[in-house]
């Protein structure tokens, strides 16, 4: 069976050939690596340091509870003058002072002062300014006695929010995706026509559109291969979330990836070198990926644009995956995006079929 | 039974236009089995179209071409599984072996013969690992021959087999293909050396601007030229030039740069005594005396007035 034997020698093909390997896996991983270290994961935690004078039952419990604010890392100090100076010289960004005898002062006269040093300067001040805040008027009421009135359920506030990372990450599996499927097989057509290794196939029994089909096929587990290290990558370093099937995500990395390789085919009938072939492809792709928004929501897009990038395929893709890897939907909750994309799928094709030249 | 001179290819008033360009223009021949038949002529005279259309490669705008006893281009698919062919400048992927690309293609015929047989008898069993850029040109070629024998054709089409290689790697192609010849199998050549021509071929059409100008042996095509052979003579002293023209068979004299003369002559045979009788009387004695057979080129010269290489 020539089928099968093609298949496996279009692998071997694409795994032999360094540079296209480097542009479909890890130049997208460099996009994850680089994005995850900016970005980090989660929110990040504030280390708050302690000066503790008070030394009884109350500093105690109030350091106990701050502790288990999930975002606050407590650090015991003993010298005062030499925490005060850390702050002030931006070393350390903030600094709680409990007073001598806390225990002793609660409810008399003036009452006393628990001090929280700050760098104005830290962008998380406000927050945890707010964060101790709340935590002394509970303290406040607990030790009154009062009784409680109102109770915030506050669920949800860190348990599983979607952060820029895990919008990111089905931006750069699309564009890895894309960039490879139309830059990789529009220079390997382009090598395949130039170096009449087409026409010697052509000098066979073998049809050419077997050819071209295990060529698709091989292309088509590659990016299976691509989505499944980019995704397994931010989860696995990066704790991205991943909330919907990656069955869905699969089938929609097929359907923009059909998308890609006729586009490729159209790159490749216009290019007469692998050289023009990849900066033409790269001409088509790059202008996708910021326009369709791998990085960044189209929100921002002026809306005359807008109406036009909705409708280029890496839309539709980008959509689908973020709304099955984020929002945890089904796939067939996006007809709308798939259908453009099939659209593209059929008309794409159908002009690569038509200009296509083997000599 | 087909006999043994049933064509194996005949082509009848093919033309092939590409755009304004006539590329063919009514070309018709015949090639029996068992023959080398050689297409010669200069670069564009429609010799690798030719070849691509019998190959079922191009489709000829008008003509008919039948190989195998079958019509090509309708046939084409079947016509392929039994011949071979080999691409003028065609190279193979760049990321398989040698043996990994023989394996791909053998699943590309019916019947094949074996991978390994095939690279030994090409001398490449050393290379079978390696790819085809590590190769040098000879080895290239050797290859390319190796894939078009893959399906152990009847035919065999090799276009331009030795354009660009060295002198040595020449000679080996030459004995390459002679054997390929020993083992019956028809072949079909096209090439710009004469020499190349009149050392493999039964056979040769001589190919100018899209249309054969001549067809026959090697011999036959060089005996129908006018000066059939070349008598170069430095005596010395002097000779006249009108003397050496009043001699017998000679059509033409040409003053040489080393002070002798060129004579052409139609039969060597009788020119050659009459020189050596006239040269007595005349008291000169010869320095220098070759007689030299015009060539293929020198057909090509008269045909269309060109050289092969122009």
């Amino acid at each position: 069976m020539a089928f099968p034997s093609l298949f496996i020698a279009n692998l071997r093909i694409i795994f032999r050939n360094r540079q296209a390997i480097f542009w479909a896996l890890a130049f997208p991983l460099l996009f994850v690596v680089v994005f995850g270290f900016f970005i980090g994961n989660g929110v990040p935690t504030t280390t708050i340091a302690v000066v503790d004078h008070a030394q009884d039952q109350l500093s105690q419990n109030l350091m106990t509870g701050l502790a288990g604010v999930e975002t606050l890392e407590l650090e015991i100090r003993a010298d005062e003058a030499e925490a005060r100076q850390e702050v002030t010289d931006g070393d350390l960004g903030f600094l709680l002072i409990l007073p001598a005898g806390l225990e002793e002062r609660v409810a008399s006269d003036p009452p006393a002062i628990v001090t929280l040093l700050f760098d104005e300067g830290s962008p998380t001040s406000g927050l945890i300014v707010g964060v101790v805040r709340r935590f002394l008027d509970d303290a406040n009421l607990t030790l009154a006695g009062a009784p409680t009135l109102l109770v915030l359920d506050a669920s949800g506030i860190y348990s599983d929010d979607v952060d820029y990372f895990d919008f990111l990450l089905p931006g750069i599996l699309g564009m890895g995706i894309m960039v490879y499927s139309i830059v990789g097989l529009a220079s390997s057509i382009t090598v395949f026509r130039e170096q009449r290794i087409l026409k010697r196939i052509q000098a066979t029994p073998l049809r050419i559109t077997t050819f071209f089909t295990a060529q698709v096929l091989a292309y088509l587990t590659l990016a299976l291969l691509q989505a499944a290290v980019i995704l397994g990558v931010g989860v696995l370093a990066y704790d991205a979330n991943i909330k919907g099937s990656y069955l869905g995500i699969g089938i929609i990395v097929l359907f923009g990836n059909l998308v890609f390789l006729s586009l490729g085919f159209i790159v490749g009938a216009f290019s007469k070198t692998a050289a023009a072939a990849s900066g033409m492809g790269n001409a088509v792709a790059l202008p996708m990926m910021f326009l369709s928004g791998a990085f960044f929501p189209r929100d921002g897009l002026p809306t005359a644009l807008r109406v036009v990038v909705d409708y280029l395929p890496l839309s539709p893709m980008l959509d689908a995956l973020r709304g099955v890897a984020l929002d945890g939907r089904a796939l067939w909750e996006f007809p709308l995006e798939l259908a453009i994309l099939s659209a593209w799928i059929v008309v794409a094709s159908a002009v690569a079929v038509r200009i296509f030249r083997f000599s | 039974m087909a006999s043994e001179r049933d064509p194996v290819i005949v082509v009848e008033g093919l033309i092939k236009r590409f755009d304004d360009l006539t590329a063919i223009d009514g070309v018709s021949f015949n090639v029996p089995r068992g023959e080398v038949f050689g297409i010669l002529g200069p670069n564009g005279a429609g010799k690798t179209t030719t070849l691509e259309c019998i190959e079922g490669l191009l489709n000829p705008t008008q003509g008919s071409i039948r190989v195998l006893g079958m019509d090509v281009p309708r046939q084409a698919r079947e016509v392929k599984e039994r011949i071979g062919i080999q691409l003028q400048a065609s190279s193979y992927f760049d990321y398989l072996t040698l043996r990994e690309i023989l394996q791909l293609f053998q699943h590309f015929y019916p019947r094949h013969i074996a991978v390994d047989d095939l690279l030994e008898r090409m001398d490449l069993t050393d290379k079978a690992g390696t790819t085809v850029k590590k190769l040098s040109g000879g080895q290239k070629q050797r290859f390319s021959i190796a894939a078009t024998l893959l399906n152990d054709p009847e035919l065999v089409f090799l276009d331009e087999p030795t354009t660009g290689l060295d002198p040595q790697a020449r000679r080996n192609l030459w004995d390459l293909i002679q054997e390929i010849h020993s083992e019956g199998r028809t072949v079909v050549l096209t090439t710009h050396y004469m020499e190349e021509a009149e050392r493999l071929c039964d056979r040769v059409a001589i190919m100018d601007q899209g249309k054969i100008v001549a067809m026959d042996t090697p011999q036959n095509l060089v005996r129908s030229l006018p000066t059939p052979y070349e008598i170069k003579v430095v005596v010395k002293g002097s000779l006249s030039q009108d003397g050496l023209e009043t001699l017998d068979s000679v059509v033409n004299v040409r003053a040489g740069q080393d002070g002798g003369f060129a004579i052409g002559s139609t039969n060597a045979a009788r020119t050659l005594p009459a020189l050596l009788a006239w040269a007595g009387r005349e008291g000169s004695e010869l320095e220098h005396l070759e007689v030299q057979p015009s060539n293929l080129e020198d057909v090509f010269l008269s045909l269309t007035g060109r050289g092969l290489r122009d």
